[in-house]
């Protein structure tokens, strides 16, 4: 496994899309995405520094 | 050789700028925000 080129990145980060198909994957990252930000706000929310 | 993904380096490269650009929109959104609420409201 150690023999396989090491990427340079960003330059390279543009091969992600030779692994992951966007058609398949683009809204699974939105949709974590989402999830990830409806976490944080709701953990800022309960440590009380959400709007009062 | 096709990629895992069945993109060609083409497709992948012209992919990757709208998706740079779209991230890019969502970053600088989110900073304006922030600086919103820390104009509002710091939490420090």
């Amino acid at each position: 496994m150690s023999d396989v080129a090491k990427p340079r990145n960003p330059e390279d980060d543009w091969k992600i899309w030779l692994v992951i198909n966007p058609a398949t994957w683009l809204m699974p990252i939105f949709y974590a995405l989402l999830v990830l930000a409806i976490a944080v706000h709701w953990v800022v929310f309960s440590v009380g520094l959400g709007w009062k | 050789m096709a990629s895992l993904s069945g993109l060609t380096d083409q497709q992948a490269k012209e992919f990757h700028e709208q998706f740079k650009t779209t991230y890019t929109a969502f970053v600088s959104l989110a900073a304006l925000a922030h600086l919103l609420v820390i104009a509002a409201n710091p939490w420090w």
